[in-house]
């Protein structure tokens, strides 16, 4: 089944076209990595997929779904999640807190009336009863956080000894490392349909690195889909079920890692004229 | 450890207990000041703007009260005792004016109070002088609701009722379409009212008429309305800076011919040093002059002139006249509050300033007396037809 | 028409000369500078100084001017803004607020308060264009002003320091790993800036004729909209503004006359930041780039009270002021309370959600004239005017700020403080409904058990009862899911919102629920005095109110009351100073702010 389907996606900024007809699809399951060089629009093109940007043209079908243009809170709800390139934490709350804030699409109890967020008016029911229940704070509320809060933990240990220990601690005080583990961690609470990296081990050290790339494993054999965007090229070889290689906002190359990698366009986009030593 | 629900209630407990200790204070009625010191200096509190928008007026109040405070103390003051000022910057902002006036009320040196400048800052206080039995003589507050705010509310501010049809009157004297700008804060607007009431009675036309801000600067578009109207006579009920704004720019918008009549709040040699040659031949009405040949008159001016350099205004002499008014309502008590505004309510032929011998009618204001017209001419104030 | 234009035209270029170094400190510093109108003031005062007590001509005049004007701003910047750089940008603009009520009162000090006529050093009606007399001096204004934005456009664009103040301006981080001297641009984007508005002061003050050291306020907030409308950063967009504001306002004053002037101000400027978020001439990027640290709002942790000292405290509030203080002390304590409600409605939506409000006025107006305006006109009961107060204070705030949620950062609160000027200038002429400026009196005392409640104790343990419901119910808020989703859209609102948070309508919900606080403060305000008038409820309120939760510690509820006890009481603790009252208030405040950006009640984080 296919999760994601782009068509034709286009977007410019002050007539540079950041993105220029991309278009792709990912299934159930598979991993697909987006690589280019830098400026080439790949956080663009995650921007646009997630809806934190909209397309000048072209569409976005999630879960058979058209969401071209929909805001990314709803598409959050949907189950698409995304972190950041340069890593965006909440810095003032706790790494627990930041981890439960990912979870907020799953709460019922201290949501009430959810539903009705879609309708402008009685939108307003629904806010206001969420205000009460902030107030009283019922047992199925309290209950529900329990729950969430068991679940944070869970998250949490998927990264061991690096966030369990700082799990009190003001995002704001965490490692650069860190505060990207604390990202994907609530990228991932959710438990998303898709998940989105933009550039997750950036400015990781190599230990760091063959870490997440053994989470991501880990989370590909799962069975999770994932939308990659990275540069490391080693990590995406070993990951990717395909590899879109983006150019001036157009796809250039596609296909499996290993067919990509050997095709003389990329190779020129990488690296300009010159013939490349390519490491095997 | 406390629980929390047994803080709580042994906190509402303890608020309880206090709530019944100051039972007495709880209830409207005012526990009795301390008696008045029947020695040392006799106070009076000041509510004043000191800072802010208004401050300039403070600063004159201040010439014309220190003026009186050295007639009456070099004269040997009142009842054998120096009269002194508790001064409060209010910014003539209610939010201040009633907490400072919750301070006099519970100063018992104080026997009466002066001010507010505005009436709405007098008036939001007024409920606490009138429980403290204090007298709030506010001499600028010519908002006819001023007074009625209870017994101890007194005013010589001439009230707009008397003013402004005095005012239409020398507006018709000057031409036949009138076009009326009025300041929009509560004095400008409840005077244009009344005005505007006795312009319709006496069949006055008027061709425009419109507000304006009172801290405005730019009153350009709102004179070309009334110019394309065909005024031919201008009415500028504003205080003395907006009036001069006005008057300037009546010119700049070619309204070079039109006459213009003013109400004595804009009365002030500043009108003219303000408003430079726009305004020469523009008329007013006022209660006061310094041209007025009346000795005590005479008197006053040279006295301030030789102090301040300057000719006294309207608000230098009403500040002069209340506190001089006062001294006399203690000379003629028992030394209270209240017998403060006994003094006021029997007095007969009070010695004033602007109104010679005069008594307060029923409503605590006075009758003011027919206003003189003057028109500016060479750069000063003369009687009309002088 | 056309005498109405070029009015406008004339009118409007004083603001644009002004708008001009707002733009450029905005751009620079990224601070929007409160101070900039004093700077004006003081142009004009030492301006009439120079020429009338010292009778210098009109060249040294400027000259000297520029002098005073260009070493104010340099104090400006390196007194009040540059030691909050790493502060949060609301800081720094607070700080430039403390300044100007310096300045303001300063110059009253030396020049004296009362108004006085600038000589006319240039003619004024020499000149005229269909039946408007207008002259050498407006023309110059409007010269100098598009002269001004071309020499400025030029140093910028052409000298070494002015690509320096651009580099900056595009990217403060970058500028700086480039060797740009980050300090010598801004102090010299600051020097530059106040020039302009000493030239502004005695061009201007030649303009009105007549100037005061307070003349500042009243152009000051029309160029401030006039900046913004042009887009703040830009200056064609300053003097577009300027110039298209004086215009507009020409013929909005000359259709629903002069005192519709503020009304219309701030209604323009509201719409065209709905429609055109960045102004007319502001570039926006179309997403808040992505921070290189993240997002850290003040980094700071609230000191927290243990229930038994908060009860405690809560005890004494109601036993000390019964047995141990006079009426004069309580009636301040009675508006300390009514403060500390205002600065809680702002703890939730500025220090709760982020979205820093200079507005908060409005609520506060539109509660204390609903319950004013229920009680005396239809004789409705006082309690049940209290909540009917609050709601419809709540749904006329998310409808006014609402459309403003495609705005970011500095434009959010710019959209408050239009919203809290637009209430004001309405309760002004919206007479049929509110009286106008002779505002509602005899507003009657709440009654409770049968008594009115009108004694300043009575009324004390009247309001303090309900801040303490008002505080349950934010710390409440803050301690519960909603509270925290709150948090992360101050920290992050791209973030939270790929987090599946609908920024929007919480944004909306923390303004709802901070106005509804906000307006049962305005009904009690109401009651407290028995009379209200549109002027009560000035940018000064606002200010007051977010330099209270600020000092407090803009995240701490407790924080709120006590900044409202300091920043209440210290002004009466200073009634002794007279004159200098003020100034003095104003020094401390600029003190509070710059060795305790944090707030009394927060704590650096490590
Ligand atoms: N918000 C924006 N405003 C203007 N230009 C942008 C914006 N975001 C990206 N760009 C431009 O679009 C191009 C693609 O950027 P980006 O998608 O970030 O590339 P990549 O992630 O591949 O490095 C770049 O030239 C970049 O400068
Ligand atoms: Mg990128």
């Amino acid at each position: 089944m296919t999760v994601l389907e782009v068509q034709g996606l286009r977007r410019s900024f002050a007539g540079l076209r950041a993105v220029d007809g991309v278009s792709f699809g990912i299934d159930q399951g598979e991993v697909v990595s987006v690589i280019g060089p830098n400026g080439s629009g790949k956080t663009t093109a995650l921007n646009l997929v997630s809806g934190v940007l909209r397309p000048d043209e072209g569409r976005v079908l999630f879960q058979g779904r058209d969401v071209t243009g929909l805001r990314p809170e709803r598409l959050a709800e949907a189950g698409l999640s995304r972190t950041f390139q340069n890593g965006r934490v909440f810095g003032n709350l706790s790494v627990a807190e930041n981890v439960l804030i990912g979870l907020t699409p799953t709460l019922r109890a201290a949501r009430p009336l959810a539903r009705w967020r879609d309708i402008p008016v009685l939108r307003w029911l629904s806010l206001l009863a969420e205000t009460a229940v902030a107030l009283v704070d019922p047992p199925s509320v309290r209950r529900e956080l329990a729950e969430r809060e068991a679940e944070v933990e869970s998250q949490l240990d998927r990264f061991g000894d690096r966030l369990r220990p700082r799990a009190e601690a003001a995002a704001h005080t965490l490692s650069y490392a860190n505060r990207r583990r604390t990202e994907i961690a609530r990228a991932l609470a959710s438990g998303p349909a898709l998940l989105v990296l933009d550039e997750p081990t950036a400015g990781m050290n190599p230990v760091e690195t063959a870490e997440v790339l053994e989470q991501l494993l880990a989370l590909k054999a799962a069975g999770q889909t994932i939308l990659l965007v990275e540069h490391k090229i080693d990590l995406v070889m070993r990951l990717s079920d395909r590899v879109l290689v983006l150019d001036a906002g157009t796809v250039i190359a596609s296909g499996p890692p290993d067919e990509v990698r050997n095709d003389p366009r990329v190779i020129e986009a990488y690296l300009g004229k010159r013939r490349p030593a390519v490491r095997p | 450890m406390i629980s929390r629900r047994g803080l709580f209630t042994a906190a509402a407990g303890v608020g309880a207990t206090a709530v019944l200790a100051s039972c007495g204070r709880l209830s409207g009625e005012q526990t009795a000041a301390a008696p008045a010191p029947a020695a040392g200096p006799i106070f009076f509190g000041v509510s004043a703007p000191l800072s802010g928008a208004s401050a300039e007026y403070g600063k004159i109040w201040r010439t014309g009260f220190d003026l009186a405070l050295d007639e009456i103390n070099g004269a040997g003051g009142v009842k054998g005792r120096k009269i002194e000022l508790l001064w409060e910057d209010t910014q003539s902002d209610q939010k201040q004016s009633v907490p400072v006036a919750q301070k006099f009320a519970g100063d018992s040196r104080i026997l009466a109070e002066l001010g507010d400048f505005a009436s709405p800052a007098s008036m939001a206080a007024s409920p606490v002088y009138e429980k403290a039995h204090l007298v709030q003589f506010g001499f600028t507050n010519s908002h006819p609701d001023f007074t009625k705010g209870g017994e101890y509310m007194w005013s010589t501010s001439t009230t707009q009722q008397d003013h402004a049809p005095e005012l239409a009157d020398l507006a018709k004297s000057l031409g036949t379409k009138q076009a009326v700008y009025y300041i929009n804060t509560d004095w400008g607007k409840t005077t244009w009212k009344l005005y505007e009431e006795h312009a319709k009675k006496s069949g006055y036309e008027i061709v425009h008429s419109e507000a304006v801000q009172a801290d405005g600067s730019d009153f350009r578009p709102s004179l070309i309305n009334g110019r394309d109207k065909g005024a031919d006579v201008l009415v500028f009920i504003a205080y003395y800076q907006a009036a001069a704004l006005l008057t300037q720019q009546a010119k700049n918008v070619g309204l070079a011919q039109a006459k213009i009549a003013l109400p004595s709040s804009a009365y002030s040699p500043q009108y003219v040093a303000l408003g430079g040659e726009a305004t020469e031949g523009a008329q007013l009405i006022v209660r006061f002059h310094p041209g007025d040949p009346r000795p005590q008159v005479r008197e006053f001016v040279d006295k301030y002139q030789k102090r301040y350099g300057k000719q006294p205004d309207d608000f230098g002499a009403g500040a002069y006249d209340a506190l001089k008014i006062l001294a006399w309502a203690v000379e003629h008590s028992d030394g209270t509050r209240e017998g403060v505004r006994k003094a006021l309510l029997e007095g007969k032929e009070i010695p004033s300033l602007l109104y010679g011998p005069f008594s307060f009618r029923e409503d605590r204001r006075v009758t003011t007396p027919k206003s003189t017209r003057l028109v500016v001419k060479g750069g000063a104030f003369t009687l009309v037809g002088a | 028409m056309l005498d109405t234009a070029l009015a406008g035209l004339v009118n409007g270029s004083s603001y644009a000369l002004l708008a001009l170094g707002l733009s450029l400190i905005f751009g620079v510093a990224n601070v929007i500078n409160f101070a900039h109108a004093s700077v004006f003031a003081v142009g004009a005062m030492s301006g009439w100084w120079f020429s009338v007590d010292l009778g210098w001509p009109l060249w040294t005049v400027l000259l000297g001017v520029m002098a005073v004007t260009g070493l104010l701003g340099l104090v400006i910047n390196l007194v009040a803004v540059t030691p909050l750089a790493k502060a949060p940008p609301i800081a720094a603009l607070l700080s430039t607020f403390a300044v100007s009520v310096v300045v303001d009162n300063g110059a009253q000090l030396v020049f004296g308060p009362e108004t006085r006529r600038f000589p006319a050093l240039l003619a004024t009606d020499n000149l005229g264009l269909g039946g408007l007399r207008f002259g050498t001096l407006d023309v110059t204004i409007l010269a100098v002003a598009i002269g001004l934005m071309l020499v400025l456009g030029w140093f910028l664009r052409a000298t070494r320091y002015g690509r320096a103040i651009r580099a900056v301006a595009q990217d403060r981080d970058a500028a700086a790993q480039m060797g740009i001297p980050l300090a010598r641009v801004q102090n010299l984007a600051f020097v530059v800036a106040s020039v302009l508005g000493g030239v502004a002061g005695v061009l201007g003050g030649m303009y009105l004729n007549n100037i005061s050291p307070t003349v500042g306020s009243t152009v000051g907030m029309s160029a401030f909209a006039a900046a913004t409308l042009g887009g703040l950063g830009s200056l064609p967009g300053a003097v577009a503004g300027g110039l298209l504001l004086g215009v507009v306002e020409a013929f909005g004053v000359s259709w629903w006359g002069g005192n519709a002037r503020t009304l219309i101000t701030f209604a323009v400027l509201l719409l065209v930041l709905w429609v055109r978020p960045s102004g007319l001439f502001g570039k926006r990027s179309p997403l808040a780039a992505e921070p290189m640290t993240g997002t850290f709002f003040g980094a700071a942790r609230t000191v927290r009270l243990r229930p038994w000292q908060v009860a405690v405290a809560a005890v004494a509030a109601y036993v000390v002021p019964a047995v141990a203080l006079d009426d004069y002390t309580v009636q301040i304590g009675v508006q300390v309370v009514v403060y500390a409600i205002l600065a809680l409605s702002l703890t939730l939506v500025s220090g709760q959600a982020g979205q820093i409000s200079l507005g908060q006025a409005a609520p506060l107006a539109i509660g204390a004239y609903t319950s004013a305006l229920l009680t005396t006109g239809t004789g409705l009961d006082f309690w049940l005017s209290l909540p009917i107060s609050g709601l419809v204070a709540a749904v006329l705030s998310v409808a006014l700020v609402s459309p403003s949620w495609r705005l970011r950062g500095h434009y959010v609160s710019i959209a408050t403080l239009a919203t809290g000027l637009l209430v004001a200038a309405a309760a002004v002429n919206f007479d049929w409904l509110t009286n106008g400026p002779s505002g509602v009196s005899a507003i009657p005392p709440p009654t409770l058990f049968g008594a009115p409640v009108s004694a300043p104790l009575a009324v004390y343990f009247l309001d303090l009862t309900i801040l303490l419901v008002v505080l349950l119910l934010v710390v409440r808020l803050r301690r519960s899911t909603l509270g925290r989703i709150w948090s992360a859209i101050r920290e992050d609102e791209v973030a939270a919102r790929s987090s599946g948070i609908a920024a929007a309508e919480y944004k909306s919900l923390a303004f709802g629920i901070g106005g509804f606080v906000a307006g049962i403060g305005g009904a009690l305000f109401a009651q407290q005095y028995g009379y209200i008038d549109p002027s009560v409820f000035g940018i000064s309120v606002s200010l007051l109110a977010l330099t209270i939760v600020v000092l407090g510690g803009l995240n701490s509820p407790l924080g709120a009351v006590v900044g409202a006890i300091v920043l209440v009481g210290l002004p009466e603790a200073l009634r002794m100073l007279e004159e200098t009252r003020m100034l003095t208030y104003g020094l401390l405040l600029l003190a509070v702010v710059l060795f305790r950006p944090q707030g009394l009640m927060g704590k650096v984080a490590r």
